[in-house]
């Protein structure tokens, strides 16, 4: 069980602006994306054979440094292991893709760093990931095929098909409903398959 | 005269010193801006992405510029065989439009993913070595280069690393010579470490071209090595000892730099005649 912290602009977000502008050129005939939103998400493992003893620290260090969250652009939220409840749920009317990089995503450098100004005991691994939130009106009024949206701009696979993932540097899945944390964890943590294999 | 367009998205920043040097290998070079009608790229012989950041690298770098109407048309011209090179972010362009290595039309089979060398991320701006293949783009991009064809070129980027999580594109890119140029070491060997290997690169690749030859993705940045006043003082080997010879001399500090071949290459991929390049 990990701690998680989601973290995005309060401030005008310019790459979330971006791509609902690139998106909608992109999407099924009739479909509307009525906005779009960007998260930065960090998970925070126990090291082995310990607890969530880190988490008090961690939180202290969130909420009283800059060093995750300038809070004069950012807002965060941080929920400890035992605080975060059973799901990661979409935000009210959104679809989402969660993205990570295809290599190692445990952020060792990042770890290194945060102990280094924030000693604390028991912080295991940092991973990271990214979510892309979208409201996506399907025609007249019908809800929308989210499959279709998906392929149009999530997992970049032409010229004109694809734009918030490059598969070859990046894996995601599309998160349609609530995903259980252990679903996360395991997508953060689990090797990326070769892609034709994958298929 | 033969005619080059170097495409001016919001955000690149390498636009001018592109012009400058393929003006001095006898080009015509202008400046298009990418939101100028498509039509503004007929008649063009060539074209180039220059290296930046277009649009500020939202996303991911190139994956919004490669979808412009703009870059659309110089697909379309890279149908007909004409070259296209991108430079560095120009590079990321073309990788996000599916035009390299552009195996199955359309496409997209790679990325330039976010540099990756041990204990070190992000940006990396340092002169590397590369050694130029004898690919299906050698004849094209490299005709200018003679002798050693192990040659210094200056880096600048934070998404550098070639890379497909297709095994089947990997090695086509292997077997078929697409990879052009190589970062190696001081021996002329393939890199195997940082800093020779600056990002961790498939193949160490620095430059990866089409099956055709005629579009090449090169993450180096030639224009900036194209005179020898830009090799570093303290470079190692042949260009550093030509480069400190040349200290007091205006005229040996403007002769031909490292990277000049590649638009002398072109140069005479058009038919632009010797006499009409300035020959250091």
């Amino acid at each position: 069980m990990s701690a998680v912290l989601r973290t995005r602009l309060k401030i005008a977000d310019l790459t979330a602006w971006t791509a609902l502008d690139a998106a909608r050129k992109l999407l099924p005939a009739g479909h509307a994306l009525r906005r779009l939103q960007r998260e930065e998400i960090f998970v925070f493992e126990p090291a082995e054979g310990r607890g969530a003893d880190f988490e008090g620290p961690l939180g202290h260090a969130i909420e009283s440094s800059n060093f995750f969250v300038n809070p004069n652009k950012e807002q965060y939220r941080f929920l400890g292991a035992a605080d975060r409840g059973a799901a990661l749920v979409p935000p009210e009317g959104a679809w989402g893709i969660l993205a990570r990089a295809r290599g190692e995503t445990r952020d060792d450098g990042l770890r290194e760093r945060l102990l280094r100004e924030h000693p604390m005991n028991g912080l295991g691994s940092i991973r990271r990931g990214r979510l892309w939130w979208l409201w996506v009106e399907g025609p007249e009024g019908r809800s929308a095929d989210l499959e279709a949206c998906y392929r149009a701009v999530g997992p970049v696979t032409g010229s004109r098909r694809g734009l918030l993932v490059n598969p070859h540097s990046e894996t995601d899945f599309k998160i349609d409903g609530p995903v259980s944390w252990d679903a996360v964890e395991a997508f953060l943590r689990a090797p990326a398959a070769p892609r034709r294999e994958a298929a | 005269m033969a005619r080059v367009a170097v495409l001016q998205i919001p955000g690149v920043n390498c636009e001018y010193e592109t012009v400058r040097v393929l003006e001095e290998v006898g080009l015509e070079a202008r400046i298009v801006r990418s939101n100028e009608p498509s039509s503004a790229l007929a008649d063009f012989d060539a074209f180039v992405l220059p290296g930046g950041f277009a649009f500020q690298d939202r996303i991911r770098a190139g994956a919004v510029a490669a979808k412009l109407p703009a870059v659309e048309r110089i697909a379309a011209e890279a149908g007909e065989g004409k070259p296209v090179l991108g430079v560095c972010n120009g590079a990321q362009v073309l990788v996000e439009a599916g035009l390299v290595p552009g195996l199955e039309r359309g496409a997209v089979e790679m990325a330039l993913a976010p540099n990756r060398a041990p204990r070190r991320q992000g940006y990396l701006c340092r002169w590397t070595r590369v050694r130029a293949g004898q690919g299906p783009g050698a004849a094209l991009w490299t005709s200018a280069l003679e002798g050693d064809r192990v040659v210094p070129l200056p880096i600048a980027h934070g998404e550098g690393r070639f890379e497909t999580a297709d095994p089947a594109v990997a090695a086509r890119i292997e077997t078929g010579g697409l990879a052009l140029f190589r970062y190696v070491d001081a021996e002329g060997s393939p890199a195997a470490h940082y800093p020779d290997d600056p990002n961790g690169a498939m193949l160490q690749a620095a430059g990866i071209t089409n099956a055709r030859g005629n579009v090449l993705a090169l993450m180096p940045h030639p224009e900036r090595g194209s005179w020898l006043f830009q090799v570093p003082l303290d470079w190692a080997g042949a260009w550093g000892e030509r480069r400190r010879s040349a200290v007091g001399s205006r005229s040996a500090l403007d002769e031909a730099g490292p990277g000049r071949f590649l638009f002398e290459s072109l140069a005479r991929h058009l038919g632009v005649p010797r006499a009409e390049r300035v020959v250091a």
